[in-house]
């Protein structure tokens, strides 16, 4: 069993009458990549920020590495590596200026492991020039670097995707997959970019309006790779249906358009499956125009908890 | 856990790796050195005594201190609000008091820098420009009040001393205010009118004929009254204006400090 480095125990922020976040209890465990997702203003940033001590908590209790982030806050807060909302940085230092004055806040952290930190995040060419010379990219690549220096068992990182070009993006995905897998360090990140989630986290935890709705696993489904649901593009889909079911398939009809020389049919079967209805189809003469699987997106799937609500 | 120095030195660089610093140091450096040039070309440099000129600069550009300081110490704690920086300053092994501390420190740090800066300047430039020399034509200078026994440059230093507690008390009152506020401008615009505006009210002020207006703060913001025989109001001594400003500088401290450790960071 893996050992599980935040736990939170019915966390709950209330300002004024209004309930930000409701009885949240949520364990994070080391060495995964955990989604945090949900709609605008459902109290992703105010959950973050009260798992780094910005905000106090109206009731329950937050443990970093066991020890409570409110009561031992010097003690919780030195295992996490955080980025809260964007990475403001001070704009009139340079780069490793701003490095060099976390790396003095936190106890171990040496010239070299700056360095070393700058070449991860790729960031040598222009760590010496001014942060407001900056783009939004080099300064979410700053960001990470500061949040990195100490070697933290939790990162947490909001919306770290943010202004990434394609190929940044898929640089941090790959790496805080690594980071997780290889280093053990449990990764926190919140973001509004669902595709980039499946790619990016093992778990995700679907919230809304302060009230956590779901916890489901990604990896799991590509696991499972009995009972996907395929879909046949064909030209005569009734036709292909009979065809289906007197091969002893069960087989249905796509409610998604049928258009006038071609149509969907629904399968559910693993890899033999397919193909055994692939050469049905071909035997009984219909044409095939294509196959692939149903994967139901993540956005597919957080839409359909969170059914599409609007904000408030 | 850590190295307190560290943080003073984050502060300070904060303060010093920034152009409006140089423009401070400039403008106090740059103003001295005209005041003087304008006195040489204007009086008689024989019948002028350096210890006139430098006093005379000091107690306008101390004002200038005053107010440098007050613009830093301001910036200390809302500017990282605004730009939002206060959220990674506050996620590290520090309780929130060192950090806070470590701000007050450096500030404190620059204005004694600056004050030194200024006496320093403007020592210098008059001793080049008049001569330390004429001294004996006009004894003690011609600035020393009457019945002092003191050199014109202890004096001077007393000046400096007293001057410089009710720039700090000003300043702290400007750094709670951002503290509190969490803008700089409402702070830097609420310390100088403060400074400038109901300073002058309370000459009159001090007029009055009323126990409580002896605990007023403003009535003990200018302390080198003390200096001289003049007192704005009768029977105040210096000690009993320290106290009093001792007990508003406490009630500040414990305000800020209260505040910066309570309040949720959302910015």
């Amino acid at each position: 069993m893996m050992e599980t480095i935040v736990q939170m125990r019915g966390v709950t922020k209330r300002i004024g009458t209004r309930t930000i976040i409701d009885n949240l209890t949520l364990d994070l465990p080391r060495g995964e990549v955990f989604g945090f997702l949900g709609p605008n203003g459902a109290g992703k940033t105010t959950t973050i920020r009260m798992m780094v001590g910005l905000m106090s908590l109206t009731s329950g209790e937050i443990l970093i590495d066991g020890k409570s982030i409110e009561k031992e806050f010097e003690g919780a807060i030195k295992h996490v590596g955080a980025i809260v909302e964007n990475p403001e940085m001070y704009k009139y230092l340079t780069g490793y200026q701003n490095l060099v004055h976390y790396a003095r806040m936190m106890p171990g952290v040496t010239e070299h492991r700056v360095r070393e930190v700058v070449a991860l995040v790729g960031l040598e060419a222009r760590i010496h020039d001014k942060v407001k010379t900056y783009s939004l990219g080099m300064r979410q690549r700053l960001g990470v670097a500061q949040a990195m220096l100490h070697r933290p068992k939790l990162l947490i990182l909001d919306e770290p995707t943010n202004g990434l070009d394609p190929a940044g993006i898929r640089e941090l995905r790959d790496y805080l997959r690594k980071l997780a897998k290889d280093e053990g360090i449990a990764v926190f990140v919140s973001s509004h970019l669902l595709s980039e989630m499946e790619l990016m986290c093992d778990r995700v935890a679907i919230i809304q309006n302060g009230r956590l709705i779901d916890v489901r696993s990604l990896q799991d489904g590509e696991q499972a790779l009995s009972a996907r649901r395929v879909l046949f593009q064909v030209d005569r889909p009734a036709e292909a249906v009979q065809a289906l079911q007197t091969a002893g398939q069960s087989a249905e009809l796509a409610e998604k358009a049928q258009e006038a020389d071609s149509g969907f049919v629904i399968i559910y079967g693993d890899r033999d499956g397919i193909a055994t209805a692939n050469a049905a189809l071909v035997q009984a003469g219909i044409r095939v125009y294509g196959i692939r699987e149903d994967v139901k997106s993540l956005e597919d799937q957080f839409l359909e908890v969170t059914g599409g609500e609007k904000i408030g | 856990m850590g190295d307190f120095g560290g943080l003073i030195r984050n502060e300070n660089m904060k303060i010093y790796l920034r152009v409006r610093t140089y423009v401070m140091f400039g403008i106090l450096i740059g103003l001295t050195i005209i005041i003087s040039a304008l006195w040489l070309a204007f009086g008689e440099r024989s019948s002028t005594s350096m210890w006139e000129v430098a006093f005379m600069e000091s107690s306008i550009l101390f004002f200038l201190v005053t107010i440098f300081t007050v613009v830093v110490a301001a910036g200390a704690v809302a500017e990282e609000f605004t730009s939002g920086t206060i959220k990674l300053l506050l996620i590290r092994p520090w309780s929130r008091s060192k950090i806070l501390l470590s701000k007050y420190i450096a500030v404190m740090l620059f204005a004694v820098t600056l004050a030194i800066v200024l006496f320093g300047s403007t020592l210098l430039v008059n001793w080049v420009m008049f001569g330390i020399g004429n001294d004996s034509a006009n004894a003690g200078g011609g600035i020393l009040p009457m019945g002092s026994d003191d050199s014109p440059f202890v004096y001077l230093l007393k000046y400096y001393g007293l001057t410089l507690i009710t720039s700090i008390v000003t300043v702290t009152l400007s750094f709670m205010l951002s503290t509190i506020f969490r803008s700089s401008g409402l702070a830097i615009g609420m310390a100088l009118f403060l400074l400038l505006v109901v300073n002058n009210f309370m000459q009159l002020l001090a007029l009055l004929d009323y126990k409580w207006v002896d605990y007023i703060l403003f009535i003990h913001l200018n302390l080198t009254q003390y200096l001289g025989d003049f007192s704005m109001r009768e029977g105040m001594t210096l000690g009993f204006s320290l106290a009093v400003l001792a007990v508003y500088y406490i009630i500040f401290i414990a305000l800020t400090w209260y505040v910066f450790n309570k309040r949720d960071v959302a910015a």
